[in-house]
């Protein structure tokens, strides 16, 4: 009976979800508002399915059922609509999402770490943080992830497991500078024999220091084989023990966790002043057992230190424990906990992974996405008299369900919305059209990314634009490489209004 | 000479004989020729065979059998055989490289790879994960660890148990833990200390009174496990360390191999109470455990030297006594522990040094066992054990499964009771053979 199945299933978790969504500040203007409706990053469609589909079926693949999914304030509810949507609770059955709000505003310009001290008392295992932007390759399991974590914390006491992905380098002609500055490379040192993150630069490393990468020898002298790389990007996908989140409560000066708290919890294995200052709190003394004993007969496992210097004067006494101890759980001695952070380096020969947090890579994952399936017309007859006979959809778009298209109309290598009204002769190359945009007749567009609601007039062209959602571009109008907002119209205070002509200013944005 | 005969050509009834050449007698045949129809015949009866009994049943058979098997394409045509035999071995390895883990292993396919460890079937306590995870990554290693290990995180998956409904704990307990059981073997096979434990376990449990309220019956069991370790384990090894150092006298030089926790701690234990010995420890591949048994002897203060295991020859001499751990000790005297032992105790009995095997009752193993060919198991590939610094590159110190090379490493071997001495065991030193006779080792008295 379902009844007695459910009382015997433990409910200890192991892990609990996080996945962070944030404001997508470098994401603007695709994440302003759209007149006084937010339109939250999470939701932002990469090839026609939501951004927050993409970690949450990773999650639903890794058997963790807790999610904890954190937003801001204003977008609580369209992403609570999502998630209490047919499609979203189809595609993940088994996730029990708790949807949580931060109370932040894009100026206020709070970190990830803030956001995690004011939900830590709703965290009371081990937990994962996953950003919302974070699309995985389906070759790469979270799994290995969480099984790395496990097998190193319980062996050798590590607090946490971070992953790294190697990410393509774009082509030249295809990086628009206007959009904004790539991420500047970021170097890394790690250990690849035993899997270990080492040191990552922080941004005020990268102030202070200007063209030297420091590292102190007491890192060389634990990890002689290190290895230096700036070709990783991080993916912000961190597997840590409960106990780190104490740290952070520590450490309450830091505020971001890429850039700040993920270094500074490196430095604690190598660090002899730093270990015995928050040792105490990232390896609590607790109740729990442990598999000491075990570890201290396992013949493949020595308690002895590495290296000389990290140890007490040796006796015969810390040797002998193995004989002597009653089963009790030892009180873990420093030298035998490691702090370690585990790091896990996908290549991009594995497959392709990226974190679509700025325009360039939404626009680069999107189109990896349309290298992945190829069109057919759709199969609903309804759909299927929409799109004209005349019009010429290659095979590697995508276009979505309703979206009228009409005849001469050719669309190559693009995303196209739902519900899209396209005209005649329109040319649309490598674009990222959203929902309920109209196109009218013989516009041209060329690697844009236009927002939800867009209206781009008749015989317009655009090339390497970004349109805020509800923008209205007029016909013959001409953009290139720019990021049209609606705050560049003076007047409107209703959406979308076929009335105000009065937007023949259009600036420049800069980042 | 004459032309050979040439038997008649039947027309092409099917694509079988689409690139036959015209059958000429054996005889006419090339050495080349006739290995090439051989070898055509065999794959024709391997096809016939391969769909219904995937196991190979002769040497001969297993050749043309693997490469059927383990690739899961439609059987070739005959047609084809020819130009496949002649491919032979490569075929096997075109096929088997793609897929490296399913190597056809000749001689010990039947105790089967190492495979990664499979998705979890059922609801396994997170603790059993872990623990799964680290059997199968080498991190706890060893009979007493594994066991020591397998019942503490039982202690964990037993207190967060809940009985359900309609059953009561001692019936529906052991059900819970069977596929938490079933998951730890998937990761490493089950060792004969985990196994008599768990039997021991399930004895307790199926024994426990039924009126008991819930977490009375829990923590009892609990009780029982503790009991269990502290008494047949470390009491044991205890126990042993006094036996054993009674073996070891001033200016002794000791042999022992790899590393056994129980042998570590008579040698500690020999050492703290003031006999002066020095130890030679003698280590294989690819596990290299007797590195770590040196540095925690040199730690200690004893002397200490160290071979690889192809070198005993030139060393044994100077050796007085040679003690070494087991992983299991059966019926009829024979020791099974890790592979290499044998070799030492063939070497020890040469030259009649006493071969010592230190080993608790709760390793008895209550069958017999005549060779290591019967039940083994690999080690997996790759040289992802030993931590130690090296000056050169790993990769070009260990052997790697290549197109024509597979590297088989069996971690036990068995070791005939005619080579072994005594064995050190907590209720005295006694001969292999009467291991049998020990009411504790057979379970009867407790």
């Amino acid at each position: 009976m379902d009844f007695d199945e459910s009382s015997v299933k433990v409910a200890t978790q192991e892990f609990v979800a996080v996945v962070l969504a944030g404001f997508g500040t470098n994401l603007i203007p695709l994440t302003s508002n759209h007149g006084d409706e937010p339109c939250p990053k999470a939701l932002l469609p990469i090839a026609n399915r939501p951004m927050l589909d993409y970690p949450l079926s990773w999650l639903e693949g890794s058997r963790i059922r807790d999610v904890l999914l954190i937003c801001p304030a204003p977008q609580k509810a369209a992403i609570s609509h999502y998630l209490h949507s047919d499609s979203s609770a189809s595609s993940f059955p088994s996730l029990r999402i708790d949807l949580q709000i931060y109370d932040e505003t894009v100026e206020s310009g709070q970190g990830t770490c803030d956001v995690l001290r004011q939900i830590a008392n709703r965290i009371k295992q081990d937990f994962v943080v996953i950003p919302c932007d974070f699309v995985p390759p389906p070759s790469f399991n979270l799994t290995a992830v969480l099984d790395k974590f496990r097998t190193e914390s319980t062996y050798d006491g590590s607090i946490a497991t971070a992953c790294f992905f190697e990410a393509p380098k774009p082509d030249k002609n295809t990086v628009t500078e206007e959009w904004g500055m790539l991420p500047p490379p970021l170097p890394i040192v790690w250990d690849n024999k035993t899997g270990t993150l080492l040191h990552v630069d922080t941004p005020d490393d990268f102030d202070q220091h200007n063209e030297d990468l420091q590292l102190t020898m007491s890192l060389l002298t634990s990890y002689p084989r290190a290895m230096l790389s700036t070709s990783f990007q991080d993916a912000h996908v961190y597997v840590c023990r409960r106990s780190v989140l104490d740290a952070l409560q520590e450490k309450s000066d830091i505020e971001s966790l890429r850039e700040e708290f993920i270094p500074w919890l490196c430095e604690i294995q190598y660090s002899t002043s730093k270990r015995a200052k928050y040792g105490a709190i990232l390896n609590p003394p607790s109740n729990a057992t442990t598999q000491n004993l075990a570890l201290q007969h396992s013949t493949l496992h020595t308690t002895l230190p590495k290296h000389p210097h990290h140890l007490a004067p040796p006796s015969t006494e810390d040797v002998r424990t193995a004989a002597s101890s009653p089963l009790d759980p030892e009180p873990a001695e420093f030298h035998d906990v490691s702090f370690r952070v585990g790091i896990i380096l996908h290549r991009a020969t594995q497959g392709f992974a990226a974190r679509a947090n700025t325009l360039q890579t939404y626009l680069d994952v999107n189109r990896h996405c349309l290298t992945q399936t190829t069109y057919s017309l759709p199969t609903d007859s309804e759909s299927r008299a929409l799109i004209d006979t005349k019009a010429q959809i290659s095979s590697d778009s995508m276009v979505g369900h309703t979206t009228k298209v009409g005849e001469r109309t050719s669309i190559k290598k693009s995303v196209i919305g739902k519900h899209c009204i396209i005209g005649k002769m329109v040319k649309v190359v490598g674009c990222v059209v959203l929902d309920h945009c109209v196109i009218a007749d013989g516009a041209k567009l060329d690697g844009c990314i236009l927002g939800k609601n867009t209206k781009i007039g008749a015989k317009a062209e655009l090339s390497k634009c970004v349109t805020q959602a509800g923008y209205e571009v007029e016909g013959g109008e001409s953009f290139k490489n720019e990021k049209l907002d609606v705050s560049d119209w003076t007047v409107p205070d209703d959406t979308s209004e076929e009335d105000d002509n009065a937007q023949s200013d259009v600036g420049d944005d800069s980042a | 000479m004459a032309p050979p005969p040439a038997l008649p050509v039947h027309p092409p009834s099917g694509p079988h004989h689409d690139s036959k050449p015209p059958k000429k007698s054996q005889k006419e045949m090339t050495k080349a020729e006739r290995k090439e129809l051989q070898e055509r015949q065999r794959a024709a009866k391997a096809e016939a065979k391969a769909s219904s009994q995937p196991s190979s049943s002769t040497p001969a058979q297993k050749k043309s059998n693997k490469p059927a098997e383990i690739v899961p394409r439609p059987p070739p045509t005959p047609g084809r055989a020819p130009r496949e035999a002649t491919r032979g071995a490569a075929a096997v390895a075109h096929e088997t490289a793609a897929g490296a883990n399913e190597r056809g292993l000749r001689i010990f396919s039947h105790f089967g790879l190492p495979k990664a460890v499979s998705a979890p079937k059922g609801d396994i306590h997170p603790v059993t994960l872990r623990l799964a995870l680290q059997f199968s990554e080498f991190k706890i290693v060893g009979a007493n660890a594994r066991c020591i290990a397998t019942l503490i995180a039982f202690k964990t998956v037993i207190q967060d148990y809940v009985t359900p409904q309609n059953t009561t704990l001692s019936r529906h307990l052991m059900t819970h833990l069977s596929p938490q059981i079933s998951h730890l073997v998937a990761a490493r096979p089950m060792s004969v200390t985990m196994g008599n434990a768990i039997r021991q376990l399930k004895l307790e449990i199926s024994g426990s009174d039924i009126d008991l309220p819930e977490q009375d019956a829990k923590d009892l069991l609990c009780a029982k496990i503790d009991q269990y370790l502290s008494e047949r384990v470390l009491a044991a090894d205890g126990i042993i360390e006094e036996n054993g150092q009674k073996k070891i006298k001033d200016g002794d030089v000791i042999l022992t191999y790899a590393r056994s926790s129980v042998v570590e701690k008579v040698l500690l234990a020999a050492h703290e109470s003031g006999r002066r010995f020095s130890v030679i420890v003698v280590d294989s591949r690819p596990l290299l455990e007797g590195k770590r048994l040196l540095s925690v002897l040199s730690h200690a203060g004893i002397k200490c030297k160290y071979i690889l295991l192809p070198s005993i020859g030139s060393i044994i001499t100077e050796v007085s006594t040679v003690i070494v751990g087991a992983h299991s000790i059966h019926t009829n005297g024979a020791v099974y522990s890790r592979a290499g032992t044998a070799l030492v105790a063939m070497m020890a009995k040469q030259h009649s040094i006493p071969f010592i095997v230190c080993c608790e009752t709760y390793k008895f193993s209550e069958g017999v066992q005549l060779d290591s060919f019967t039940k083994n198991e690999l080690a997996p590939p790759g040289d992802r054990i030993a931590t130690f610094p090296l000056t050169k590159p790993r990769e070009s110190l260990t052997l790697a499964n290549s197109p024509h090379l597979e590297v088989l490493n069996p971690l036990y071997d068995l070791t005939p009771p005619t080579s072994i001495t005594a064995v050190v065991t907590e209720v005295g030193i006694v001969p292999p053979n009467s291991i049998s006779s020990i009411p504790v080792a057979l379970g009867r008295l407790l």
